[in-house]
């Protein structure tokens, strides 16, 4: 059975490094923000180890620790300090309430996995955790008063593997109708400001509180979009909906790979293909990518690029900064590289100073040819 | 005691950028602030036998690289501003938290407020009179930080 470990601060940033340093293991890490919330989810879920932080409020850590071994089911559970307080007489203080060890912050995440497993058995996963895929099947929760936008949203993402549930009230949405949700998108304007108090109750749920959940709502609702936002929403999605926008948030925010859209590997050479539209977003997706896809190709011996512009509509300044780093990451890696692109793209990248001296081949075949040894040999 | 606190300082900023980033940073001379982008400021007061307030800051696109090496993110991985906003707060009450240890063990017994962040441009932190401030600069990764330290003067020091 999966080990579970409770980290209980009240910082977010902490937990959240806390989480991070067991990545690398076959468990389940919960979260609790203070005291009260920790002892509620210690009772509900039996963890096999706390980590708790001193200082909190509502209830501290003290206060939480004495309550926890007064518990009967709670006692035996072993308990690791992390404090940002190391003095000696707080030292003292922390060993005399009875805890297994204590961290003092700052910390290594290593030292604290560690630590861990030095108290319980951890298993390490094999090949790390598994990184979802783009492509990978997703359950999306639309918690909205209007059917229709259930429709539109399952139509806007019928080009993915994605399962859209449609709920129209959030007590309908609450039981979680079908499996878990990886994404929940609920209308900010629902009755009786429904979608906060929902969110609130996703967020209370230990099983629940780390699902990203989007706020619905039309673009000129800025007072609903500054409320989502201040309540900690993932973030606000506008009516009407911008798809290739949505699965660009949904993708980011469960750190989707999308890379494979975007690279791919013929014969020994990375090519980079672009879509016909690159919006900013996934203009932002390449990029981000580009440093380690080439890098992975030269490790791998590859020593050929072909940027693939055919399917681009359109040369502007986003198509033209990949272009320049793509070029220059090639220059200094000293790989072959050529461009394909149509009439129009080529016709286009005349008319920039940046771009007039542009070489394109017609087709990906051509781009080929040209990198062949015959080829760059008589070149030279 | 404003030179303890200086030097105390100065140790836990090294400690903790170093222990949970693995950044290195180097003291500068005193300069000026670098402005032309938004500043993310963290403070964390400290109260008891003594008093002041500490004041960690960078430019914002700095901040979020901290947040990122941090919390293990990519840049575009970070939404919004809470995050950095909250990564700064726990970096800067770590920073205090270890002086805090420090004087602990030196006697002076003290309470640490709760983190709060600040953002602005043309950031500038002042004091008002009847207190000392020191302002240590820093280069880390290539970019400025800056972190203040304002405290009520002590008679003498325990």
């Amino acid at each position: 059975m999966k080990r579970k470990i409770l980290t209980v601060d009240d910082s977010k940033t902490i937990r959240m490094i806390v989480a991070k340093a067991f990545k690398p293991f076959d468990c389940e890490v919960l979260e609790a923000s203070n005291g009260v919330e920790g002892l509620a989810i210690a009772g509900m879920e039996k963890p096999d180890l706390l980590i708790l932080d001193l200082t909190m409020p509502i209830m501290d850590g003290v206060e939480m620790l004495g309550r926890f071994k007064t518990n009967p089911e709670l006692k035996t559970i072993p308990v690791i300090m992390l404090t940002a307080e190391a003095g000696r007489e707080n030292v003292i203080k922390i060993a005399k309430m009875g805890v297994r060890d204590y961290l003092v912050k700052p910390f290594k995440e290593e030292v604290l996995a560690e630590r861990v497993c030095r108290i319980i058995d951890l298993k390490k996963i094999e090949n790390g955790p598994k990184t979802k895929r783009f492509d990978d099947p997703l359950q999306i929760l639309v918690v909205d008063d209007k059917p229709a936008i259930h429709e539109q949203i399952r139509l806007g993402l019928s080009e993915t593997r994605w399962t859209v549930t449609g709920c129209v009230s959030s007590e309908e949405a609450a039981v979680f109708p079908g499996a878990l949700p990886d994404i929940i998108l609920v209308s900010l304007s629902l009755p009786e400001n429904a979608a906060l108090t929902f969110f609130h109750s996703v967020k209370a749920n230990p099983r629940t509180k780390n699902i990203p959940v989007f706020g619905l709502c039309v673009k000129t609702a800025v007072d609903d979009q500054s409320r989502a936002q201040q309540s900690g929403f993932a973030g606000v999605i506008t009516k009407p909906i911008d798809y290739e926008d949505l699965k660009g948030k949904i993708s980011r925010v469960l750190s989707l790979d999308t890379s494979y859209r975007y690279f791919d590997s013929h014969d020994n050479i990375l090519v980079i293909k672009l879509p016909p539209v690159l919006t900013p977003l996934i203009a932002n997706e390449v990029s981000l990518h580009l440093r380690t896809k080439i890098s992975e190709a030269v490790d791998s011996g590859f020593e050929k690029v072909i940027m693939d512009m055919s399917q681009t509509l359109k040369a502007d300044i986003t198509l033209i900064k990949i272009g320049i780093e793509v070029s220059q990451l090639c220059q200094e890696l000293s790989l072959k590289y050529r461009m394909v692109g149509s009439n129009g793209i080529y016709n286009e990248c005349k008319n920039y100073e940046e771009t007039k001296d542009w070489r394109f081949e017609k087709s990906f075949e051509e781009a080929i040819s040209a990198l062949s040894p015959q080829t760059v040999a008589e070149a030279v | 005691m404003i030179d303890e606190l200086e030097r105390l300082v100065g140790g836990a900023v090294t400690e903790v950028f170093g222990t949970m980033l693995n950044f290195q940073v180097s003291s500068e001379p005193p300069g000026c602030v670098k402005n032309g982008e938004t500043h993310v400021a963290g403070s964390v007061g400290f109260v008891g036998t003594l008093n002041g307030i500490v004041y960690v800051y960078s430019g914002a696109s700095f901040a979020r690289r901290l947040t990122g090496s941090l919390l293990g993110l990519k840049e575009n991985e970070i939404i919004g501003e809470e995050m950095v906003d909250d990564a700064i707060g726990e970096l800067t009450n770590m920073i205090v938290g270890h002086v805090k240890s420090r004087l602990s063990d030196k006697g002076h017994r003290c309470n640490l407020t709760i983190p709060s962040t600040i953002r602005g441009e043309h950031l500038s932190v002042g004091r008002v009179s009847a207190t000392e401030r020191r302002v240590l600069f820093y280069s880390c990764d290539g970019s400025q930080l800056v972190v203040e330290l304002i405290m009520k003067p002590v008679k003498s020091a325990v």
